[in-house]
């Protein structure tokens, strides 16, 4: 009976298991052994050669695209948490109780749409004759366009409005959850506003903070079209340029390695806020 | 439809925690049998091995004629009514009490009505097609029991089914379970902590404690003539009083009193708060100091240390006349066979 | 004073967040071929131009093709999997559960990649059957996630009574689970509809010759700016929209039932 219940178990999970495995797993440790493997020419020479980790260490233009990735990373992340903070309190504090589920709707719908979509739109809003630059003529404050898209810029814009959303999602969770009592107590025991808010409501909230944070570094970190399409060339991050190993050069070693790497910081990232992440919760 | 229970040498263990030790107990076709004991005392474990939900590690069930120890629930001529219910909130109240019949391929017109039949048999007259969540704990407790006799089972099985109710709903369902015992005949087993429930419904209750069953006999027999101290602890209060045995005379701080047939040595002597009077009925004991004296309705109850310094608490359950002055020394008295003696030290 | 703070900062927010989405669907409406100020619509011939553009209807449709598919895919293999790592402890399942929500943590380029560089070595073309199997990836545990969190004792005392009452292991998963479950079962499928739709990163990695909406759109984008890139952005954004309203007001709002 027990080995019967084992088999049913087994065989629930297979499909899914066997899908994560196969198109998952595997291609994920094929990955990490091209990094390890060498491109002579156009043959592929598998083995464990770290040529591709050195070149990423030597050459600038690699070691740049670490550099900016990251720094627009925390700057985005750090951005989005303050000023979605705020907003989610603001939804769940001030709205009626009522209104505040589609309050919280409407705010996070343009969520829903394509990365592509999103950066395309903030590409018409920054343009060089776009409303931005028209409307600061207009008003006197400028006499020529100034250059706001095809800027590192452009690409915080993007991203720090996609991930406002994602963070007022996580963050007005989190807050809904605490009961107003803890608000009332602090009252109660002549804590004011300010230090309610940084002695109970903060270090309640931060499960909710370092969880859209982290998915907030994650996909940030990740993502290839944002950058592109608003940053334009001027500097690349890392997912630039593993497409640009992928596309001009079909380098897959270099392209590979230069994945690894980005892991490596969701790694760095899963583990320094591993205490407070609540990936179960969403 | 009913049938006996036949239930032999059951030993079961969670690791190494063995939460059934021994088990035997036959229960006659038809008959409502409750099992009272405190949490984790085995009894819902061993409900769990009627209905089919754990296999035991030893022993043997059978049900009717038939060996049951190794078939699935829905192979057993058993159904349970579960403690939280687990009605199908998706489902109509007719659809819930109809699922087993659908189950068994009756078809929709005839289960419609098998389940109308059994709703208004458990007194839920009126709109079938409501959904469990617009109901009332009462309701749903009645819905449950529907659904697991419209089957028409051999034996139910009832995991704590008033648990959720409050007190006085809980004392009316009990008197309705009994009447629709009675009705369809059905062999009831009852898991129970609460001993007044099991007193009200049983016609045999089976105590159970860590794991082995300690007393089982009707409602009167294991409340005035417990086989185990355990047993005259759990069906209410009770004083207890240490003794000394020397040739079939006790020895108490009450005086001396007799104790035929009990072997010499340490023991504890057992006495109902109603079984002391003070009108001089039966043996009397040395006078006793009232501390505490509070009206119940049918009776008062009295709290009394017996000798002088420091002596040992006694409770008395006197009728609602006078209430006795704090302070006074009484004299009371207990029948002699209301004196139950149990060794020392056997919990 | 406070309050009005509160009300300054919620419409400033709210003007961030629909400011790119309202120029996108407002100069999708221009008459002009430049999708900036001033706005001179309103005029439909930009949604007609490209909803007779065959190569846009063709990606709206195996857009709409591999969202169901693989949504469909992840939802089942998802359900499958809670119901098994719910309902019977074996050896390995906290690890398994891991290995399954495992892919959530990873960016959808290098779950692409991987799947790119191993498509490649075993010879299976690129399409959209390719495209689709990366999106069971990236679906698979957030349905598994959705589903295996909704899952709770009150189900499995469901099961245990209708198991109880005659009901086969089939019957119960269908009669019982699914039905008690559809809140989140919903919910998981909408949202890989949404997410799959929107999704580019793999669909342009493992595609070639049949694309999605979001590759087209990408390889329009390289002409510049364009209402008719404004009509289509609006099409998209208004379907995405839809899925989200659906899930929205008809299985979130029933979910306390």
């Amino acid at each position: 009976m027990i080995g019967h219940e084992k088999k049913l178990g087994w065989g629930f999970t297979a499909p899914a298991l066997v899908w994560t495995l196969a198109f998952f797993v595997a291609p994920f440790l094929v990955m990490i052994a091209m990094s390890f493997a060498n491109l002579e020419g156009r043959t592929l020479i598998w083995g464990v050669h770290l040529d591709n980790y050195i070149e990423l260490a030597n050459r600038p233009y690699l070691l740049r695209a670490v550099a900016v990735s990251m720094q627009i990373t925390f700057i985005v992340t750090l951005a989005s948490v303050v000023l979605a903070y705020p907003l989610a309190a603001i939804i769940a504090f001030r709205v009626p109780q009522h209104w505040q589920r589609f309050v919280l709707l409407l705010a996070i719908l343009p969520f829903w749409t394509s990365y592509v979509i999103r950066s395309y739109a903030w590409l018409l809003v920054l343009a060089r004759e776009g409303l931005v630059n028209q409307t600061l003529i207009h008003l006197g404050i400028i006499a020529e366009p100034i250059t706001l898209a095809n800027s590192r810029f452009a690409t915080v814009t993007g991203f720090i409005h996609f991930f406002v959303m994602l963070l007022t999602l996580t963050i007005y969770a989190n807050l809904v959850q605490l009961s107003p009592n803890y608000r009332l107590a602090a009252r109660d025991l002549g804590a004011n506003t300010f230090q309610i808010f940084r002695h109970v409501i903060l270090p309640l909230s931060l499960p909710g903070i370092v969880t859209g944070a982290f998915l907030t570094f994650v996909l940030c970190i990740g993502d290839y079209v944002t950058p592109h399409i608003l940053g334009g060339n001027n500097e690349l991050t890392m997912p630039q340029v593993v497409m640009v190993q992928l596309g001009r050069r079909a380098d897959f070693p270099l392209a590979s390695a230069m994945a690894i790497v980005m892991m490596g910081f969701v790694t760095i990232a899963y583990l320094a806020s591993a205490r407070w992440l609540r990936l179960d919760r969403l | 439809m009913t049938a006996a229970v036949q239930i032999d040498n059951l030993n079961h263990w969670f690791g190494s925690f063995q939460a059934l030790k021994n088990i035997s107990l036959e229960i006659d076709s038809g008959e409502y049998v409750t099992l009272l004991g405190p949490s984790g005392c085995g009894k819902t474990t061993l409900l769990s091995v009627l209905g089919g939900f754990l296999k035991p590690t030893e022993g043997n069930v059978h049900i009717g004629a038939r060996d049951m120890t190794l078939l699935p629930p829905a192979d057993r001529p058993t159904t349970t009514v579960f403690q939280d219910y687990a009605l199908f909130p998706h489902m109509s109240l007719r659809d819930n009490v109809g699922f087993g019949l659908r189950m068994a391929g009756v078809d929709k017109l005839e289960r419609h009505r098998r389940a109308d039949e059994k709703l208004k048999m458990v007194g839920l007259v009126g709109d079938g097609s409501r959904r469990p969540h617009e109901l009332s704990g009462g309701q749903r407790q009645r819905v449950a029991l529907a659904r697991a006799l419209a089957v028409e089972p051999e034996v139910l099985l009832l995991d704590e089914p008033l648990g959720a109710l409050d007190l006085k709903l809980r004392r009316t369902m009990q008197d309705e379970l009994k009447v629709i015992q009675r009705q369809a005949g059905t062999t009831f087993v009852h898991v129970t902590h609460d001993q007044e429930e099991a007193m009200a419904l049983a016609d045999r209750i089976v105590v159970m404690n860590a794991g082995q069953i300690e007393d089982a006999g009707s409602p009167r027999q294991v409340y005035n003539q417990p086989a185990t101290l355990f047993t005259a602890n759990f069906m209410g209060e009770i004083n207890q009083i240490p003794a000394q045995i020397t040739n079939g005379q006790a020895s108490t701080e009450l005086g001396q009193l007799p104790a035929t047939g009990i072997p010499n040595g340490e023991a504890i002597l057992c006495i109902r708060p109603e079984a002391l009077c003070d009108e001089g009925k039966g043996l009397d004991l040395m006078p006793a100091k009232v501390t505490d004296a509070t009206f119940f309705g049918t009776y008062v109850r009295v709290l009394l240390i017996s000798g002088d310094a420091g002596g040992l608490t006694l409770s008395a359950h006197l009728p609602p006349g006078d209430i006795p002055p704090i302070g006074d020394f009484i004299q009371l008295s207990v029948p002699t066979k209301a004196l139950r003696f149990f060794p020392k030290y056997r919990t | 004073m406070r309050t009005i703070f509160s009300w300054l900062y919620l419409i400033l927010a709210f003007g961030f967040i629909y400011l790119p989405v309202v120029v996108l669907v407002l100069y999708s409406f221009q008459e002009s071929g430049l999708p900036v100020p001033p706005f001179d619509g309103p005029s439909l011939k930009w949604y007609d131009d490209v909803l007779r553009d065959s190569d846009v209807t063709d990606a709206l449709t195996h857009s709409l093709l591999v969202a169901v598919g693989s949504s469909v895919v992840a939802v089942i293999f998802g359900f499958l999997a809670a119901y098994g790592l719910a309902r019977y402890t074996f050896s390995g399942s906290p690890f398994i559960r891991l290995l399954l929500i495992a892919p959530l943590t990873v960016s959808y380029l290098i779950v692409g990649l991987g799947l790119l560089i191993v498509l490649t070595r075993v010879g299976l073309g690129l399409s959209l059957v390719t495209a689709g199997i990366g999106h069971v990836v990236i679906n698979l545990p957030l349905a598994f996630a959705i589903i295996f969190a909704s899952m709770n004792a009150k189900q499995e005392n469901a099961e245990r009574a209708a198991r109880d009452l005659g009901a086969t292991e089939m019957r119960v998963i269908f009669f019982v689970t699914v039905p008690m479950l559809m809140p989140a079962i919903a919910a998981a499928f909408f949202l890989s509809v949404t997410l799959s739709w929107d999704e580019f990163i793999i669909s342009f990695l493992l595609t070639r010759f049949d694309i999605t909406l979001p590759v087209e759109i990408w390889s329009m984008l390289r002409s510049g700016l364009s209402p008719r890139l404004n009509a289509i952005g609006s099409v998209v954004f208004l379907i995405s929209v839809a899925v989200v309203l659906i899930l929205e007001f008809t299985v979130l709002r029933k979910r306390h039932l």
